[in-house]
C-alpha cells in the first residue's frame, strides 16, 4: 500500500518506519491511565480496509455539512475515505501565498514548504498503535499555510466524509507565519447517522508569534465509528488560539488534544460541545502545557448524555519551572440526561513554577425537574422544556464560539438530537 | 429501543461448551455489542457485564472468591449471581444476564439495565 502511492523517497520512508511500528506495538495498556475508560476489546483492526478505492468509485452525494451553511468561504476542501474530491481556494488569497489544499498532494509538489512539518512532527508518530497506524497510512489530509502579515477575513472550510465501513486516516496541518489570521472550520461526517468505519487521524498546528488563528474541529461521523485523534496546537510569543470542539458522533473515541504555550504572552482559548446518545463513548483526554511566562489558556469543556453513553473528559493544566505569571484555567460541566448515561471528570494540575494563578472546576447533573414544571407552567411542553434547559446549559461556551455559523450548528444539531428522557 | 433490538435481546446466544470453563472459573465472552464476564461456580454458570460500576474496570481479571467478584482496580465486589454492588467503591449494580446449558452449550441471553 505504501509502495504504490508514488511519493518521495523520504516519505516513503517514513511511512514505512511507521507501519514497522505499527505492526510491532501492542494495542494501548488499559492500565495506563488515558487509557483506562476506554474499552477497545471489541476492536479489530482487520474489519477495516487500510486501502481506500478511488473518491470518485460508487458514491453517492457528500454528506450534508453543517459548519459552512450560509457562510462565503475563502476555500473549501472535501474529501471521502481520505481521498481528495474537491480544492478550492480564492484566487486573491492563492496570489498572496495562501496554500489550502490535500496534504497529500502538497507533500509531492510544495516538498520545500511541507516536508519540515512531516519530518519534524510536533504529534509524535508513534505515540501509540493508532498514532503509528495514521503515520504510515495517512492520506488526503489538508494544509493550511497563511504567509507572514497575511491576513484571511473569510473562513475555510473541510469536509471530511466517510462511507459505511470506510476508513480516514486524514491529517491536518495547520501553519500561521508571524502576523497571520484565519478561520479554519473543519468537519466530519458519515454517509449514514449510524454509519460504521475507522478515523485514524492527527491534527498538528502552528501559530507563529502574534499569529491568531480560529479553528473549529467538529466530529460527527455515525455512530458506528472507531474514532482515535492526536491533536496538537503550539503557540509563538504572543500568538492566539481559539480552539472550538464538537464532539456528536463516533461510537467509540479517544482523542489527545494538546496545546503547547511555547513563546512568551501566548494565549488559548479551547471550547468543548460534546452531545452523546445511545451507547457512545467519548473519551478526550486534554493537555494545556505553559512553557513560557505571561501566557493564558482557558479551557471550557461542557457535555450532555442521554441513553446509555458515556462521556469522559481528563484535563491536565502542567506548568513548567519557567512559566511564571500564568494564568491557566480549566471546566468541565456535564448535563446527565439519563439514568444510564455516565460522565467522567477528572481535572489534573502540575504546577513547577511559584508564581501562577491555575484553578479547574467540574460539574455533572441532572436537569431540575423545578424548571422543567416552572416551564410547564408557561405553556412549553415537557420537551420544549428539555430542550430550553439544555441549549442554556452550553450557552456559557456558544457565547465564547465567535462565530456565528458555528455557534448555531452546533446548536440546532444538539435540538434535534434531546429527547425527553428526562 | 427498536424492534431489532428487541428480537435479540430475546434470544439465548451459545457462548461457550461447559467444557471450556471449569469449576471456579471465570472468562469473558463477546455477546452482540458487549462484552459479558462469565463464571462457573458450584456448577452453575453466572454472567454480568464486565464492567464495574465504580469505574469501568474489567470484572472478570478480577478475584473470584465463591459468588463474589472483586474488581481489579479499587476493591469493590459484586455478587455474580444478580450483579448487586456489595462493598464500596461501588454502590450501582452491574448487569446480570441470563444463563442457561443446553446439553453441553452455555447460552447467554443479554439483559439492558
Amino acid at each position: 500500500m505504501i509502495m504504490t502511492r508514488c511519493e518521495p523517497n523520504w516519505l516513503t520512508d517514513l511511512r514505512s518506519g511507521a507501519w514497522q511500528a505499527f505492526e510491532r506495538m501492542p494495542l494501548p495498556d488499559s492500565k495506563a491511565e488515558n487509557w483506562r475508560r476506554t474499552d477497545l476489546r471489541l476492536f479489530r483492526f482487520d474489519r477495516f480496509p487500510l486501502r481506500q478505492p478511488a473518491a470518485a468509485e460508487g458514491c453517492g452525494p457528500l454528506p450534508e455539512a453543517l459548519l459552512a451553511e450560509g457562510v462565503r468561504l475563502a476555500g473549501q476542501l472535501r474529501s471521502r475515505n481520505g481521498q481528495p474530491i474537491e480544492s478550492l481556494l480564492d484566487e486573491k488569497w492563492a496570489s498572496r501565498g495562501v496554500v489550502f489544499e490535500a496534504l497529500d498532494t502538497a507533500a509531492v509538489q510544495r516538498e520545500s514548504l511541507v516536508r519540515p512539518y512531516l519530518t519534524d512532527r510536533i504529534v509524535h508518530p508513534t505515540a501509540d498503535k493508532f498514532a503509528a497506524l495514521h503515520s504510515a497510512c495517512w492520506s488526503g489530509g489538508t494544509l493550511l499555510y497563511v504567509p507572514r502579515g497575511v491576513v484571511i477575513d473569510e473562513p475555510l472550510h473541510v469536509l471530511s466524509a466517510m462511507s459505511e465501513g470506510g476508513t480516514d486516516f486524514g491529517r491536518t496541518i495547520v501553519v500561521l507565519e508571524a502576523g497571520a489570521e484565519a478561520t479554519l472550520l473543519t468537519e466530519t461526517a458519515s454517509d449514514a447517522r449510524d454509519g460504521s468505519g475507522l478515523h485514524c487521524g492527527a491534527i498538528e498546528i502552528h501559530v507563529g508569534p502574534r499569529a491568531k488563528l480560529r479553528f473549529v474541529n467538529l466530529q460527527n461521523w455515525g455512530t458506528g465509528v472507531w474514532h482515535f485523534g492526536h491533536q496538537k496546537a503550539v503557540l509563538a510569543e504572543g500568538a492566539e488560539l481559539q480552539w472550538t470542539v464538537g464532539a456528536l458522533g463516533a461510537r467509540l473515541a479517544q482523542v489527545e488534544q494538546q496545546v503547547v504555550l511555547r513563546g512568551r504572552g501566548a494565549e488559548a482559548q479551547v471550547n468543548g460541545v460534546m452531545f452523546t446518545e445511545g451507547k457512545q463513548h467519548l473519551v478526550y483526554n486534554t493537555h494545556q502545557h505553559h512553557e513560557q511566562p505571561d501566557c493564558h489558556s482557558d479551557l471550557l469543556y461542557k457535555g450532555a448524555l442521554q441513553d446509555k453513553s458515556r462521556l469522559v473528559w481528563r484535563g491536565m493544566i502542567k506548568v513548567d519551572r519557567d512559566a511564571q505569571k500564568t494564568n491557566a484555567y480549566q471546566r468541565n460541566d456535564n448535563l446527565v440526561l439519563s439514568d444510564h448515561a455516565r460522565a467522567d471528570s477528572i481535572p489534573g494540575l502540575e504546577i513547577e513554577a511559584d508564581d501562577v494563578r491555575c484553578s479547574h472546576g467540574a460539574t455533572a447533573g441532572r436537569v431540575d425537574d423545578e424548571q422543567i414544571f416552572y416551564a410547564q407552567n408557561r405553556g412549553l411542553t415537557r420537551k420544549e422544556a428539555i430542550r430550553m434547559v439544555v441549549t442554556g446549559f452550553f450557552q456559557q461556551v456558544f457565547d465564547r464560539i465567535t462565530i456565528e455559523s458555528v455557534r448555531e450548528a452546533l446548536g440546532e444539531a444538539i435540538r434535534r438530537r434531546v429527547r425527553d428522557f428526562v | 429501543m427498536n424492534e431489532t433490538e428487541t428480537m435479540k435481546m430475546a434470544e439465548f446466544v451459545p457462548v461457550m461448551k461447559t467444557s471450556e470453563l471449569p469449576e471456579a472459573g471465570k472468562t469473558v465472552v463477546e455477546v452482540g455489542d458487549r462484552i459479558v464476564a462469565l463464571f462457573h461456580v458450584s456448577g452453575t454458570f453466572w454472567a454480568l457485564d464486565d464492567l464495574c460500576t465504580h469505574d469501568g474496570g474489567p470484572l472478570a481479571e478480577g478475584q473470584l472468591d465463591g459468588h463474589t467478584i472483586a474488581c481489579p482496580r479499587h476493591g469493590a465486589k459484586f455478587d455474580i449471581r444478580d450483579g448487586r454492588a456489595l462493598t464500596m467503591p461501588a454502590t450501582q449494580p452491574t448487569v446480570a444476564h441470563e444463563v442457561k446449558v443446553e446439553g453441553d452449550q452455555v447460552l447467554i441471553r443479554l439483559n439492558e439495565p
